[in-house]
């Protein structure tokens, strides 16, 4: 098979299942019943029945309950917005939620935010769900019993008398990292109270390393703040910042910035990856180059002797030639990196050693990026976390010296590296006192848990990454008397119970000053941000001698014995386990692999075969000593020799979704090797175990479904994408002359897969989770998938996404074969779907050549725990067993904004209605609206040259459409045409014979 | 010989006939009308927790529906008010009235009154009461003449045929919003007359589509 496109390796080989996979409407199993014990017995297990209302004669008699007090800002029935922030680490997203009669459903980013801009990330979306999550910890434990936050605080300042006396010898705090300047105050209370307590911050993955290589070369750690919209030429080495990194959002809105061509002249940026496993930064370059995570010291060394060869001041020692990297490659890169002096961008990510992170700043320097596209800020208020100080902390416990440890957040008994033996020296302490969301592998060690809150619960404040100051505002009061790190700490530090309210006022006094306090801290609570609150850029002195660092340190990983390597990446959904108990995130297919509910162990195809392994395989990965069995997957792409694993699965105590999933990678994780493992031994185990991918399901084969050209090709031919195919149909069509005409258009140049779409749908449309049995029947229930497609040559992949909501077909082939009219057309070019009609036949489904449609094969969400109903929204109908399901545009959103324009007596304009995937999309790539509106930003995207319908040749007319992709390869590098990714212009010629039986 | 069969056997056939022709009509007919909101629904009248005469306080003392359903012109849901409501007249009046005793126990226990539902539209279909009175539907269209009752009863069926009837031909139904909760008001009866009471209103537009209220 020679597709240019190809979604998985059994498809490019066009292997007999992923050809009966293709063949099917629903794959094999999808109509049969579970297994015994599946994941959605569990998740249904998690309730108890809901108890049937009374019958009366007529009807179920209900009962209406309304306030005794009524709140005087609450209307019954029309949701709030407040304006809150969601810390992250060392950083902040400032967010605008939702709340029905004081129950937040939904999050959006704030506009006026920095780190957020209006938009989110698919973590941020299901950060809701932690907050109804049925297993979070209900009461203060006192060694497993229950107790109360009085006693806690009672126990408390009887210690604390003991440690007083000696100064605090022997009392250790464990924070996680933090941006929150209460935090940061009550740190240096705490130290002042007891100087010669412990303050160690640690997080199980973190920028430790990064902070420290800037350290290195500027004398100091800073914070790198990289400003994507200015770059024309941007490198990310192992950095997957479109992704992973914490500040996403605000580089995908940026990279995005920069590709925005909507006429052949503009202008488009240029990104470079180099990495070993397959991110979607790499798989959104325009050049990607796969290394051995371990050469890429070197290959830094190899690109700064080509800068300094071609005249730029560097102290960079030459280098002999690169084995694996082509030296036109490295040439194409160093020139595009020079003619943008200014505007480009070098960012190494926080596996690289620190020499990689020194000499990164020195290029950025030499660049000139440094007060453009990068800036460098003192880290204020910031809790940092460190490695070292924690290895000393673990130490300390194992000796006795530390009697009392409370741990603030974070989950050291389970994500500690494995040789510190983290829950051995724990348990010396006399005293444990966890801080937790969760009673989890640290709880259990505890002597005392309090239930951590939920940031949409208690008070705080946060910086973002830039800088920028906002507040915690709670929605809620505690669900189950919860407390935050800033009343424990607050406790700690004075002795004194005082709530969050209080302490983070006490905090921002002096940041608001004394004169009209209330007045501005109100603007801030209702803005969510305190403007003009960013850090500048610290001036850098750069101190010599990076580059012999460097290549002293790419020559020790070269030394490294052994073929493989084993790359940790912390699981972008998962946060490193800290979310693993999620289900909207447990089942959220990982952007590359598509895999739900498991963390394979990723291997490229070479090394697989030279290893005689194929994908459900499962081995067993030794490394030092520890070892792991689990499963692989393939996954083209990845550097030879390098075996890639998610952190954050394989939870022993996460709780009834999170306990048991997945492949504890921890456990291989040592202090010798935290990101990156040489020595490591694979062998087969003679068994397999089954995955549940969501990355077949529904292939659309063979067609051409992404468009896509260089950004030359389409200076040269704009109409590239357009399709030629003449249409017509056999019958009279339906007009649509009355306003508002809904569409949406997708612009696959913005779209870089990072699945905020998917859970923002999911959090607003009330999507049920099915567990991964059912996952791997098929039966997932998501409305907008984004499917995944390689391209170009199978050793060298690249990577393009498209999002499929249901394309709101105008001859809708669904409407054609419902036989008792459950899915119809509405006036306003909604493709209508009616659950109270549908009797289930799924002829729609067979009919849909999207795929789009999702059948309820069972009562998902009968038994949602009555915690867990908090979250779905009260717009939305929950669907019950055997009705069909689908993106419907957020039809109750159009509803609200065409009745909220009528009550306040206008007519409707661009941008009141938005749709839940549209609004969180980082990329802005979805734009929605009003299709008969010439002005709008959707008639007018989809008037653009790029813009082609999915299957166009069907004449199904749909309303959603898509703008082609393009690629802007360096000139030197730029493919001979006969092998150029793309469509050959135009509807490609019809399909072979058995494409036609699908349609 | 005698006759087998009486002769009243021959009335058989035509028995049949009637039986076979009138008990599935019968049957169809006795669904129609039994199953049917117009008799399952209307008439539906439940006793409350407090005996709350709206024929006391909407006919005879005159009091404005807003003022209990606050939210009905800002909200999709006419609110049922809060017990505070109730209490900013009934700390003055009917103080120590036996039938208010629920009242004064949720004022001062802070435990909320459960009163029983009486309209209610399937949880499938999204209804929205601001939205209607800003078209200028009057409260008396659904809710018949509230004024009258000692206790509410439901006098309109709530289906969704009733729904489209009117969603199809709006115009007798509507009257000027400042008149929405005037239970007496009566369009006029020449078109010169009702062109120029609705006159003033924007033109209504309202969807019979599927998706105008299932979501």
């Amino acid at each position: 098979m020679s597709a240019e496109y190809w979604r998985s390796l059994g498809e490019l080989e066009g292997s007999a299942e992923s050809r009966a996979f293709r063949e099917r409407e629903f794959p094999e199993g999808a109509s049969e019943p579970p297994d015994a014990v599946s994941r959605r017995t569990v998740l249904s297990l998690l309730g108890a029945s809901v108890s049937m209302a009374g019958l009366a004669c007529r009807r179920p008699e209900e009962r209406i309950v309304p306030y005794v007090e009524a709140p005087e800002p609450i209307v019954p029935g029309v949701p709030r917005h407040y304006a809150t922030t969601m810390p992250s680490g060392t950083s902040a997203y400032g967010l605008v939620v939702e709340s029905h009669e004081g129950r937040p459903t939904k999050i959006e980013g704030n506009e006026l935010h920095p780190a957020s801009l209006g938009s989110s990330s698919a973590r941020v979306q299901a950060s809701v769900y932690d907050l109804y999550d049925p297993d979070r910890s209900q009461a203060v434990l006192k060694r497993g019993e229950p107790s109360t936050w009085a006693d806690f605080v009672a126990a408390w300042k009887e210690r604390a008398k003991a440690h007083a006396a000696d100064a605090g010898e022997g009392l250790a705090v464990l924070s996680a990292p933090s941006s929150s300047p209460t935090l940061s105050r009550l740190k240096a209370a705490f130290q002042k109270s007891y100087p010669r307590a412990r303050f160690v911050t640690r997080a199980a993955v973190s920028d430790a390393r990064v902070l420290a290589g800037i350290a290195r070369a500027a004398g100091r750690p800073l914070m790198p703040v990289y400003r994507l919209e200015k770059a024309k030429a941007i490198l990310a080495i192992d950095a997957d910042i479109l992704h992973a990194d914490p500040e996403m959002i605000r580089h995908t809105r940026g990279f995005a910035a920069g590709r925005r061509v909507q006429a052949p002249g503009d202008a488009m940026n240029r990104l470079w990856a180099v990495e070993a496993l397959f991110s979607i930064t790499g798989g959104n370059a325009d050049h990607r180059l796969r290394l051995a995570a371990r050469r890429i010291p070197a290959f830094v060394a190899a690109l700064a002797a080509e800068l300094r060869r071609r005249g730029l001041t560097l102290d960079a020692p030459a280098v002999p030639e690169l084995p694996g990297v082509d030296a036109a490659w490295l040439r194409a890169l160093a020139d595009d990196l020079l003619a943008h002096r200014g505007a480009s961008l070098v960012v190494a990510g926080p596996r690289q050693p620190e020499a990689v992170h020194a000499a990164v700043v020195v290029l950025n320097a030499a660049l000139g990026n440094v007060g453009s596209t990068v800036d460098y800020r003192e880290p204020v208020d910031a809790l940092l976390p460190s490695p070292d100080a924690f290895a000393d902390l673990v130490e300390a416990l194992a000796d006795g010296k530390v009697k009392t440890l409370v741990v603030l957040g974070g989950n050291p008994a389970y994500d500690a590296p494995a040789d510190l033996e983290f829950a051995a020296a724990a348990a010396k302490a006399e005293e444990l006192v966890h801080l937790g969301t969760h009673v989890d592998e640290t709880g259990a060690l505890a002597s005392w848990h309090v239930p951590s809150a939920h940031f949409l619960e208690a008070w705080g404040d946060a910086r973002a990454s830039c800088g920028t100051l906002s507040v915690v505002q709670p929605l809620i009061m505690p669900l189950y008397g919860a407390k935050s790190a800033v009343e424990v700490l607050g406790l700690l530090a004075s002795g004194e119970d005082k709530p969050g309210h209080e302490l983070v006022q006490a905090t921002w006094h002096p940041i608001l000053g004394e004169s009209g306090f209330e007045t501005r801290w109100n603007r801030v609570l209702h803005d969510g941000v305190l403007p003009q609150s960013a850090l500048p850029g610290a001036r850098l002195e750069l101190k010599p001698g990076t580059f012999a660092e460097l290549a002293a340190a790419a020559r020790s990983a070269a030394e490294a014995s052994g073929d493989l390597e084993l790359v940790f990446q912390a699981c972008p959904k998962l946060e490193g386990g800290a979310s693993a108990n999620n289900a909207w995130l447990q089942e959220l297919p990982d952007a590359i692999t598509k895999v739900t509910w498991d963390n394979p162990l990723l291997v490229s195809p070479a090394t697989a075969a030279t290893l005689h392994l194929k994908d459900e395989d499962v081995v067993k990965l030794e490394v030092a000593g520890r070892a792991l069995e689990l499963p692989i997957l393939r996954v083209p792409g990845i550097a030879e020799g390098s075996l890639v694993l998610s952190l954050g699965y394989g939870r022993k105590q996460a709780g009834r979704v999170g306990s048991g999933i997945g492949f504890d990678a921890f456990a291989l994780r040592t202090t010798a090797g935290l990101d990156l493992a040489t020595d490591v031994k694979l062998t087969p185990a003679g068994r397999s175990y089954p995955l549940a991918q969501t990355q077949e399901h529904g292939a659309m084969e063979g067609r051409s479904i992404i468009r896509e050209a260089t950004l030359d090709r389409y200076k040269q031919d704009p109409k590239f994408a357009t399709d030629t195919t003449p249409l017509f149909s056999l019958w009279t069509e339906h007009e649509y002359k009355t306003r508002p005409q809904w569409g949406m258009v997708i612009d696959l140049n913005a779209c870089t897969g990072c699945n905020a779409c998917s859970v923002a749908c999911q959090s607003e449309n009330t999507v049920p989770v099915v567990g991964k049995d059912q996952v791997r029947r098929g039966r997932e229930m998501s409305w907008l998938r984004i499917d995944r497609y390689f391209t170009g040559e199978p050793d060298a992949p690249g990577a393009a996404f498209q999002p499929v909501p249901c394309m709101h077909c105008e001859n809708a082939p669904c409407e054609q074969v419902c036989p008792v009219a459950a899915t119809v057309h509405d006036a306003e070019g909604l493709n209508a779907m009616v659950y109270n009609r549908c009797i289930g036949t799924r002829y729609c489904s067979n009919n849909c050549p999207y795929k789009v449609r999702r059948f309820n094969f069972f009562n998902y969400t009968k038994d949602t725990p009555r915690v867990l109903q908090l979250v779905n929204n009260p717009d939305v109908t929950v669907r019950a067993r055997g009705v069909m399901e689908k993106c419907t545009f957020c039809v109750q959103r159009l509803s609200a904004a065409k009745i909220d324009a009528r009550l306040s007596g206008r007519e409707l304009r661009d941008g009141d209605a938005k749709t839940a995937c549209q609004q969180a999309c980082p990329a802005e790539a979805i734009r929605f609206g009003d299709l008969l509106d010439l002005e709008s930003q959707v008639a007018k995207a989809r008037s653009s040259d790029r813009t082609y319908a999915l299957l166009a040749e069907l004449n199904t007319r749909p309303r959603t459409t898509y703008q082609a992709r393009l690629r802007n390869p360096h000139p030197s590098l730029a493919r001979p045409p006969k092998t150029e990714v793309g469509t050959s212009g135009g509807a490609a010629a019809p399909p072979p014979a058995k494409d036609q039986s699908h349609g | 010989m005698a006759q087998i069969f009486p002769q009243s056997t021959n009335r058989l056939p035509l028995l049949v006939a009637v039986v076979a022709l009138v008990l599935p009509a019968a049957a169809v007919g006795g669904v129609w009308y039994y199953f049917s909101p117009r008799f399952t629904d209307v008439g539906y009248q439940p006793v409350q927790p407090v005996p709350y005469s709206h024929k006391l306080h909407a006919g005879e003392m005159q009091i404005d529906c807003r003022y209990c359903h606050a939210s009905v012109e800002s909200s999709p849901i006419a609110n049922v008010p809060p017990t505070q409501a109730c209490m900013n007249c009934h700390l003055l009046v009917s103080r120590n009235v036996e039938s208010l005793a629920p009242i004064r126990d949720s004022a001062k226990s802070g435990l909320p009154m459960r009163w029983v539902r009486v309209h209610k539209i399937s949880e499938y279909a999204y209804f929205h009461h601001s939205a209607h009175v800003a078209a200028g539907v009057g409260c008396v269209s659904c809710h018949g003449h509230v004024e009258e009752m000692e206790v509410v009863r439901q006098v309109e069926p709530l289906s969704m045929s009733w729904c489209l009837d009117c969603h199809r031909n709006p115009e007798p139904h509507l009257r000027p919003p400042s008149e929405v909760t005037n239970m007496t008001w009566k369009p006029a009866r020449d078109p010169e007359g009702r062109a120029r009471q609705i006159g003033a209103l924007r033109p209504v537009n309202p969807p019979i589509d599927c998706s105008g209220c299932h979501r």
